[in-house]
């Protein structure tokens, strides 16, 4: 009873200050903490106009200007036409980005969403078992994943190779042979795709499996009690009724492939002959080991420009009208 | 509900249910298949990490080891070059204090956007959201930058100063502080809280299984970092695990039972939350759209 005298006690605006105080005092903290951010990609956009290189001195503010110049558009000029030894690796690698991205995406759904639907007709108590095992490489740090799947691509000693020798076939030197190739793609990018879908595929698995239980079952009901059979129910409401998620899935999977690194540091670095270099270890070795921050930051500008452009474009692909 | 059991039925005649016999066997298999081929890379990381230093050279290779041996993981562990306990704990450091710094922030806000109103909470809402969904690549040169100016490369506190706020773990919170009824908080106010009091004493004790799931998938995230640490990190001695294990890799190149050993052991610890864990981890993943 004595604080509840307490509480009428208070004004109704001393209760109102508090309120505005405690407001203020983590509105005020996160604004400046995300102004830091703000500043970051302000930096980040500037120093794709300069020619910056951390190690000279440069103008006062930002070390922009004197021995950093201001280039303008030069370096988006050079990544079209330049001839210079940046330009053409940086082309390669947007090149190689976009093969590994639209390689990934098909193969992921071609793998994720038959499974999703096989495990999710079992047992329900299998079901979890299987889920949890089939998402073991997600949570796999990468670069163990990079370590396990480099040996297992080893030329005299890997897993791969002894099977092939096994059905009597010329061994594949996977990572590092330059001329062997597969539709045209390197075997090193299919050997780092390979690696990657492993380690990811569970990723999609789960939502997909998550997003099937969603599925009201009346509507599967309805449909069979209209005479359809389970091959058209999958098609005509499992299909239609999947396709947020689809576009959720997509998205996630282009976005993330776009910006793969880890393993294919680790596995090839690029290698062989720059075939498996990506536009995120063109940043990292442009910006960290050759010391050219300007070209990077261009890099990553446009690294992020298509990540922008490719999701907006799947979200009007993919864009369904109704809700369930 | 009797016409709904019919129109199974009537799918399935007496023909149709055999094929869905063999169907069934068929879908056994082929998730079989399936999860062996998911296993198989674990199975030869740990097969070869048992093998003698002799065995590992041979060619063709053997799958089982001939005297399995745990020699490789001593010859790790004994190293005078490898101080693995000092890694484990830098890893451990990092992700623990990301983990920590993550939950009350998104915890605190959350609770903000959700239970208070005030001038500018959408424009405040969608433009820090803004910031924080830029690709790391971009930010990654200004962040380096910054941290070199104020002296913080190769301090492992450079791993922690820029992941302070989490708009996953901000969402996650509102959302689920938003279903907590205003009426309990109307309560504590009448007698006598303050604001601060609220959220240590009344939303965050409510808070425990999304807490649990941002914790872990923060935790994970943080232990398999490989690009930006590598950025941030060069003196060894403060390295991470993912680091360290390129690293010795780099060292014992043409050793693949010492390098198996090596992943082993800074796989598995994950993999031990992992299996305790595992509804949380999976149930945070399938919310999220985060990936490690």
């Amino acid at each position: 009873m004595s604080t509840l005298t307490v509480g009428r006690a208070k004004k109704r605006g001393g209760l109102w200050v508090s309120q505005r105080r405690f407001i203020l005092s983590v509105t005020i903290p996160m604004i400046l903490y995300s102004g830091v951010g703000l500043f970051t990609i302000g930096w980040a956009l500037v120093l794709a106009f300069f020619d910056y290189s951390p190690g000279r001195a440069g103008g006062p503010i930002l070390g922009l200007g004197g021995s950093n110049p201001f280039v303008g558009l030069k370096h988006f000029a050079n990544m079209i036409d330049g001839v210079s030894r940046e330009a053409t690796q940086f082309r390669i690698s947007l090149r190689n980005t976009l093969i590994f991205a639209l390689a990934v995406l098909p193969l992921n759904l071609a793998i994720t969403l038959p499974l999703a639907a096989l495990i999710e007709s079992v047992d329900r108590r299998l079901k979890t078992a299987f889920r949890a095992i089939y998402f073991l490489p997600v949570i796999t740090s990468s670069v163990g994943v990079a370590m396990m799947w480099g040996y297992l691509y080893d030329p005299q000693r890997g897993l791969f190779n002894a099977v092939i020798r096994l059905f009597g076939g010329t061994p594949v030197a996977w990572l590092s042979d330059p001329r062997a190739q597969f539709l045209g793609v390197s075997v090193a990018m299919w050997a780092v795709i390979g690696a990657y879908l492993w380690q990811d595929f569970g990723y999609n698995l789960v939502i997909f499996i998550a997003a099937l239980q969603g599925i009201p079952q009346e509507f599967k009901d309805a449909a069979l009690i209209d005479g359809a059979n389970p091959r058209q129910v999958f098609r005509k409401i499992t299909i239609p009724l999947l396709r947020p998620t689809l576009l959720f899935v997509c998205v996630m999977t282009m976005l993330s492939s776009f910006q793969v690194f880890d393993i294919i540091q680790v596995m090839t670095n690029g290698n062989p002959n720059n075939q498996t270099r990506v536009l995120v270890l063109d940043i990292y070795d442009n910006a960290f080991r050759y010391q050219r921050m300007g070209w990077a930051a261009a890099v990553s500008l446009v690294l992020v420009v298509i990540v922008m452009l490719v999701t907006i474009v799947q979200m009007r692909l993919l864009r369904t009208e109704w809700e369930y | 509900m009797a016409t709904i059991a019919a129109a199974r039925a009537r799918s399935r005649p007496a023909f149709d249910r055999l094929r869905c016999g063999l169907g069934h066997l068929m879908v056994y298999v082929l998730l079989i298949v399936g999860l062996s081929m998911t296993l198989m890379p674990f199975l030869w990381m740990i097969l070869s990490s048992l093998k003698t230093a002799t065995e590992i050279l041979r060619v063709p290779p053997t799958f089982w080891p001939d005297n399995p041996t745990l020699a490789n993981y001593l010859t790790i562990l004994n190293d005078p070059k490898l101080p693995l306990l000092r890694f484990y704990g830098n890893s451990l450091f990092v992700a623990v204090t990301n983990v920590l710094i993550t939950l009350f922030t998104s915890s605190l806000i959350g609770f903000l956007f959700a239970k208070y109103q005030f001038h500018g909470k959408r424009v405040l809402f969608g433009w820090f959201l803004l910031t924080m969904m830029i690709p790391g690549q971009m930010t990654m040169i200004p962040g380096y930058l910054i941290l070199a100016k104020v002296g913080l490369l190769n301090s492992l506190w450079g791993l922690i100063v820029f992941s302070a706020l989490d708009a996953f773990g901000i969402f996650l919170m509102r959302q689920f502080i938003e279903s907590l009824p205003n009426e309990l908080l109307d309560a504590a106010r009448i007698d006598g809280a303050s604001e601060w009091q609220l959220y240590w004493r009344i939303v965050l004790p409510q808070l425990g299984p999304p807490l649990a799931t941002l914790g872990i998938l923060t935790f994970m995230h943080n232990w398999n970092a490989y690009l930006w640490p590598m950025v941030v990190i060069t003196k060894i001695e403060r390295r991470t695990l993912p680091i360290i294990l390129t690293w010795y890799n780099s060292q014992h190149s043409t050793q693949p039972n010492l390098t198996m050993a090596a992943t082993v052991m800074i796989v598995m610890p994950i993999l031990i939350v992992y299996f305790f864990f595992q509804r949380w981890v999976v149930r945070g993943f399938t919310m999220s759209g985060l990936k490690c």
